[in-house]
């Protein structure tokens, strides 16, 4: 691919970018959509400085974002350092899954978001309650993805290891696990989405602090400008976060063909 | 030391009453460092045979044993070379045959010298720190050698190895596998359905039947090279021109039309 795709490509995203900017700019400022339903560039920016200067919901956005981040950030990693390797030891282990897979369709289908009156009820409004539901929500993905990379290994790659002696736990970190590695990512990407949508719904119902307080702070204060405000930082930190694991699956994944495109 | 023998072998495929019986009766000894090549229609069971030596299917009856010791599982005193490579992606081409070694439990320096030595012999030295999607299929298939000679095994096995390659590799590593067998003499269960390449490279071709597989007859290349002196040879087409060479090509080719004949096909 050439690079002159690349820029022309990049160069048609940033045009539908300006296009919805200027679409939402004419709309407001015509007075085709009310300023109390949805608002104008110019409330937009009057929030973006109120939050961040002054402070909303008792704090300023960079407190309330680290607030988000941290706890996406732990509850994630908690997330999959428990499902990865329970979905490795499910796909290499036939009594693991046998014993693991009929619990794992039973409580599957609650969704993850079902779990937060209960998350409250034990662990309060702090981060406890938070990382615990999290940890629900993006532990499916990464045990299931783990799981399936592991089913889809060829067998050759496996029978080759097995050839050359290699003792078993050799076989786990250094065949098993980077023969899995794609699936492994697919499935962290959709655990950091889930942790993301988990957060923000336990933050709406529940918290003191962080971006899905201020929104839901927002919106009792009937307030559409700062909810405007916390919609994006929610969709620019999940963009950041997920670049980052891009960035990581690339490193990770030099040697795979497939993921270099 | 490295003699494999097939004593009644009998491969039953799913359930053992009702299942798909892919090998009847198979009977077959193999001394060692001697060269031995299956040929057979596809689907005769002749890829089971090999995967039955290297540990990773067990025969529903009979005993498959090397060097009189039955063979119970996968291990590296038989190392496989796979038709497609089977290299690990994600390691470098000195990782893929340093691994073995590694299992072994060998020290650094000892490994180091030994990888060296399996790069050399292949022609790869340049190529040491590839990844194996950055080389050629023939290129792969000589890591996927070179990382199984290094294990020293006793023996080879080598199913349809140079059958995923393009014809101008594939008599390339015809040639080199010759070389190699001269330099390092081993035994060898070679696997394939291009009957030149057999005769080119085996002592004894064993001819098997349609499913069920059974050995329909093997016929002695080694005498009749020793005789013609086909090693004076260097190129494989000179050897594949000698009437001898063309007389016993023959002979194969017809006894698997035969196969195909009789059944139809």
């Amino acid at each position: 691919m050439g690079n002159a795709m690349i820029g022309g490509r990049s160069w048609i995203g940033l045009a539908s970018v300006a296009a919805l900017l200027l679409l939402w700019f004419g709309v407001t400022a015509t007075g085709l959509v009310s300023a109390g339903r949805f608002p104008s560039p110019a409330d937009f920016w009057l929030s973006l400085t109120q939050i961040s200067l002054r402070g909303y919901a008792g704090g300023g956005l960079l407190a309330h974002a680290l607030q988000s981040v941290k706890l996406v950030v732990m509850g994630f990693l908690v997330a999959i350092a428990t499902g990865v390797p329970l979905g490795l030891w499910m796909g290499w282990d036939r009594r693991a899954e046998a014993a693991i897979n009929p619990v794992f369709l039973i409580i599957r289908p609650i969704p993850p978001l079902a779990w937060i009156p209960l998350a409250i009820l034990w662990l309060g409004l702090g981060d406890g309650a938070k990382i615990m539901v999290i940890w629900f929500a993006a532990f499916v993905p990464s045990v299931i993805n783990a799981y399936a990379g592991v089913r889809n290994i060829d067998r050759p790659i496996i029978e080759a290891a097995q050839m050359l002696g290699t003792p078993r736990w050799r076989m786990i970190t250094e065949i098993i696990a980077p023969a899995a590695a794609p699936m492994i990512f697919t499935g962290l990407r959709l655990s950091l989405q889930a942790s993301w949508t988990t957060l923000v719904a336990a933050e709406l119902v529940g918290a003191l602090a962080g971006i899905g307080f201020v929104l839901n702070m927002a919106q009792q204060d009937i307030y559409p400008g700062m909810i405007l405000v916390g919609m994006v930082t929610v969709g620019v930190l999940g963009w950041a976060t997920t670049a980052a694991l891009s960035l990581a699956e690339r490193r990770a994944l030099a040697w795979n063909v497939a993921g270099r495109d | 030391m490295g003699s494999i023998r097939f004593d009644k072998v009998d491969k039953v495929f799913g359930p053992v009453s009702g299942g798909v019986k892919a090998l009847d009766d198979i009977n077959l000894e193999i001394a060692d460092k001697e060269f031995v090549a299956i040929v057979g229609p596809s689907g005769c069971g002749k890829t089971t045979c090999l995967r039955m030596v290297a540990g990773f299917e067990p025969p529903s009856s009979g005993i498959v044993s090397v060097n009189g010791r039955a063979v119970t599982r996968p291990g590296p005193d038989r190392a496989v070379v796979f038709q497609q490579f089977a290299l690990f992606p994600w390691k470098t081409v000195r990782e893929n045959i340093d691994l073995g070694l590694r299992n072994k439990n060998l020290a650094k320096g000892e490994r180091d010298g030994l990888v060296a030595g399996a790069l050399k012999l292949m022609n790869l030295e340049s190529h040491a720190d590839a990844f194996p999607h950055q080389l050629s299929g023939g290129m792969q298939q000589r890591v996927a050698i070179a990382r199984a000679y290094v294990l020293d095994p006793e023996v080879l096995l080598m199913d349809e190895p140079f059958g995923a390659l393009d014809a101008q590799t594939r008599v390339v590593m015809q040639e080199e596998l010759v070389r190699l067998a001269r330099v390092n003499p081993r035994t060898v269960l070679f696997i394939t359905h291009a009957v030149e390449e057999a005769v080119y490279l085996a002592d004894r071709v064993a001819i098997m039947t349609r499913r069920p597989g059974r050995i329909k007859e093997v016929l002695d290349v080694r005498s009749v090279r020793a005789a013609e002196n086909w090693d004076r040879h260097e190129r494989i087409e000179d050897v594949m021109d000698l009437e001898s060479f063309v007389h016993l090509r023959t002979q194969i080719w017809k006894s698997l039309r035969e196969e195909k004949g009789a059944h139809g096909a």
